[in-house]
């Protein structure tokens, strides 16, 4: 049957850039914490040089992705509301406290391993690990808990969010590792060792992160006429552009080929292939911020 | 009076709707609705060819939900559902970081451009509360819309809701709308953009 919708409202959209550029940095910080806490944390000793990149990559970015929430809220002046009138079932009160306690804890761990105390530098990477998921997983329920917006009501998306905020995480780690190495030590050498050995690490979290999204997909494209709708969007509507060339093709299989090929492998092709991941995660958070709520609800 | 408590529904007869969207200005000129955001506004779709199509009409209202997600996510605890079932948003409590326009499923909320926080129907409870009607109900033409306390079992509502075949907006949503609708057209329910890409 014909029909055609002849007046709607439609108000504006709730979540933009800002929150996509806010979800894009807790997950370059969890993904470069949680790198730095391998040689610190968990003693494989071959990522010690990594420790305090990966620690000061985490506090700064983590410290300016709470002001695109500032400018993101109406009331930015409003933002102690957030501590004193508590609703613990909201995802946003969680991170609330995230954002606050994470950072704490990147600075005291970052302060011990300057110190060079080993023992409270374990200690402390460790707790920080769980927060680590935490800021950055609840971003994922804050997306999932809107209950009518099929692409993001969905179980998988904080696994979704942890994958892509590891790989965002290792790519710009690669990158400030790069650049530190050759300018700021007093070798000006690389370590090219650790730079591929990162790249592999690199390409097999890509594979999870693409089999997750395929994952999605597939029951998306099965599932009730919304989520149908949704899947229609990212594979041939509005965003399949974004989705599928920058960010999957771009952004995922192409750094992969760069990474894994090993005729290709040369520092120039990993800095290449991180920049796009780079990139790549950036429009991940974008095309699922703004593609789910493309669709209108009425 | 009962005892029981009260529980505040609305029910639209949308065979005596004729789309005439005086519900929505009367809404505007209540509540002082800034320009570009409407808290009730009337969707329209035309089923079939002409001559042989027929508009239908969607009055759409907050639905006041029983269990409504806009509480459940804010972080503030500035949305709030009174015990008689009307759900709010304490004005100087808000922080406009629009979580409920997020989850809301069925888009009824929006942000005040002057005020920046968020607003939406709450079935006028500053009328309500005086022992008025809500404005959309006074100006219906066709007294299509009815509200009341749908616990106490003589009041219009409660009848006309035990007495017809009701329908509320995405009951699959698990929110348990309080807004009733008698006769809805399902392509009027339906997501859809005015212009198809």
């Amino acid at each position: 049957m014909d029909t055609q919708v002849l007046y709607n409202i439609f108000h504006q959209d709730a979540f933009g850039f800002n929150i996509a550029m806010y979800i894009y940095l807790t997950g370059v910080s969890a993904g470069s914490f949680i790198l730095s806490t391998l040689a610190y944390g968990f003693g494989l000793s071959q990522y010690k040089p990594l420790g305090k990149v990966g620690v000061v990559v985490a506090t700064v970015v983590l410290i300016i992705a709470p002001l695109f929430l500032l400018f993101h809220v109406g009331m930015p002046y409003r933002a102690w509301h957030l501590f004193i009138y508590l609703n613990m079932a909201s995802p946003i009160t969680w991170g609330s406290f995230l954002l606050i306690l994470y950072p704490i804890n990147c600075v005291i761990y970052g302060y011990f391993m300057f110190k060079e105390n080993m023992k409270l530098t374990r200690i402390f990477g460790l707790i920080g690990i769980p927060l680590a998921v935490s800021v950055h997983g609840y971003t994922g329920f804050i997306l999932a808990f809107g209950k009518a917006r099929a692409l993001w009501n969905t179980a998988l998306m904080p696994i979704l969010f942890l994958v892509s905020a590891v790989i965002s995480g290792i790519a710009l780690m690669i990158l400030v590792f790069i650049v530190k190495e050759r300018f700021f030590s007093k070798e000006e050498k690389i370590d090219l060792k650790l730079v591929f050995s990162l790249g592999k690490l690199l390409a097999w979290m890509i594979v999870f992160d693409l089999f997750l999204v395929a994952c999605d997909l597939i029951v998306l494209s099965i599932s009730h006429s919304d989520a149908q709708a949704a899947a229609h969007l990212l594979l041939r509507g509005k965003f399949s552009f974004l989705f599928l060339v920058v960010e999957n093709l771009l952004g995922k299989i192409v750094p992969f080929i760069l990474l894994t090929v090993p005729k290709l492998r040369t520092l120039a092709t990993t800095i290449v292939a991180s920049i796009l991941v780079v990139i790549g995660i950036f429009f991940m958070r974008y095309v699922v911020v703004l593609a789910g709520e493309y669709l209108p609800l009425l | 009076m009962s005892d029981k408590k009260k529980r505040y529904a609305m029910l639209i007869d949308l065979r005596k709707c004729v789309g005439c969207n005086a519900c929505a200005v009367a809404c505007k000129s209540e509540n002082d609705v800034p320009l570009g955001v409407w808290r009730s506004w009337v969707k329209k779709v035309e089923k079939g060819q002409y001559p042989d199509s027929k508009e239908f009409f969607l009055p759409a209202v907050c639905n006041n939900c029983e269990r409504p997600i806009c509480v459940t996510v804010c972080p503030v605890n500035a949305g709030i559902k009174r015990p008689d079932g009307i759900v709010y948003i304490d004005p100087h409590r808000c922080i406009g970081c629009r979580y409920c326009m997020a989850s809301c499923p069925y888009g009824v909320r929006y942000i005040n451009p002057r005020k920046k926080i968020a607003e939406k129907c709450y079935w006028c409870h500053h009328r309500v509360d005086a022992g008025l009607k809500p404005a959309c109900v006074l100006a219906c033409p066709t007294g299509a819309i009815t509200f009341g306390d749908l616990n106490d079992p003589r009041s219009d509502i409660a009848k006309a809701v035990a007495k017809n075949a009701v329908q509320v907006i995405k009951p699959e949503m698990g929110t348990d709308p309080q807004t009733f609708y008698i006769g809805l057209e399902q392509s009027a329910v339906e997501a859809k953009k005015i212009k198809e890409e």
